[in-house]
């Protein structure tokens, strides 16, 4: 069944504003709660304000993003489950998930420059982080390869689940090798967070905000990416249909005789 | 404490302008589609 494309449904339309309104909420909340409120830490002092955006962002880049970006493209690889949602869902979820990638790099690296004393270290932590940006800039880049919606659609897909293997190896580095970057603050193996107090409950916040901002983010992108398909397909029915009335002329042209018939 | 405003700032501002790019994109594409009526699938 199809719905006119330009319409919205009002419900539709009222969620994702409510949404919307929920992440700037939460967010101007844990940037209040995070630099004014929070007090410093004993270790890291007033740097540990950082650990309240850094974290969520990278919980949203990594395992989010990522997470929804490769499921789309499994359900989407799956004969059963294959439908042209599951594909937009992935291109739309890697788009946003791109955006949040680049901005853990750019906020761990001002974090570590204070705190290790440079910008950027090869260390295993922040190298298969960049290296999962460069493949979701790579995805990006061959979604935007002209030809066959569903060709584009197969091969995105594949690289889509090629570079979800670099998830696990982004969050298991910091077990597996010796790295700069400090072990998981949640997370961990004992499933103990070593964060407590206003401090935690502002963390907690940080990753609710997140989230928010990235669901509305992703729901926005969604709508822009099935305005732009259902775009390019009537474009395609007009020039088909110019094509057909342009065939039709000819034909009647090319056979006078038979335009007087009954 | 300029490092913590750089993070905030880099963070927010990244936010703002990719959230007011969709917003924009979103509503060019509605315009569009209503001129031309084109179905959804």
């Amino acid at each position: 069944m199809s719905t006119p494309v330009a319409a919205w449904s009002r419900r539709r339309a009222w969620t994702v504003r409510a949404v919307g309104i929920a992440a700037l909420v939460s967010l101007a909340a844990t940037v209040w709660l995070g630099i004014w409120v929070t007090p410093p830490d004993q270790v890291q002092h007033d740097l540990v304000r950082l650990v309240y955006i850094h974290p969520p962002i990278a919980w949203v880049a990594l395992y989010l993003a990522f997470g929804i970006g490769a499921l789309g493209s499994v359900l989407w690889l799956w004969r059963r489950t294959r439908s042209p949602f599951w594909d937009r869902l992935a291109s739309a979820s890697i788009e946003v998930g791109t955006v949040f990638t680049a901005l853990t790099l750019v906020t761990g690296s001002i974090w570590g420059r204070p705190t290790w004393g440079v910008w950027w270290a090869w260390d295993a932590r922040l190298t298969s982080t960049a290296l999962l940006l460069v493949m979701e800039l790579g995805y990006l880049a061959l979604r935007r390869v002209p030809g066959d919606p569903e060709a584009r659609a197969r091969r995105c897909a594949v690289a889509a689940i090629i570079a979800a293997v670099d998830v696990p190896i982004v969050h298991f580095s910091v077990v597996w090798w010796r790295t700069l970057h400090q072990g998981a603050t949640v997370l961990n193996a004992n499933l103990s967070p070593t964060i407590h107090g206003s401090m935690a409950w502002t963390l907690l916040l940080g990753f609710v905000a997140v989230t928010l901002v990235f669901v509305w983010m992703l729901l926005v992108r969604l709508r822009i990416e099935t305005l732009e398909q259902a775009l390019e397909g009537a474009e395609l029915d007009e020039a088909l249909q110019e094509r057909w009335a342009e065939g039709d002329t000819e034909a009647a042209l090319a056979s006078p005789a038979g335009v007087g018939e009954p | 404490m300029s490092y913590i405003a750089a993070g905030y700032a880099a963070a927010l501002v990244t936010m703002g302008l990719y959230a007011g790019l969709l917003l924009r994109r979103r509503r060019r594409l509605e315009a569009l589609a209503e001129r031309t009526g084109g179905d959804a699938p």
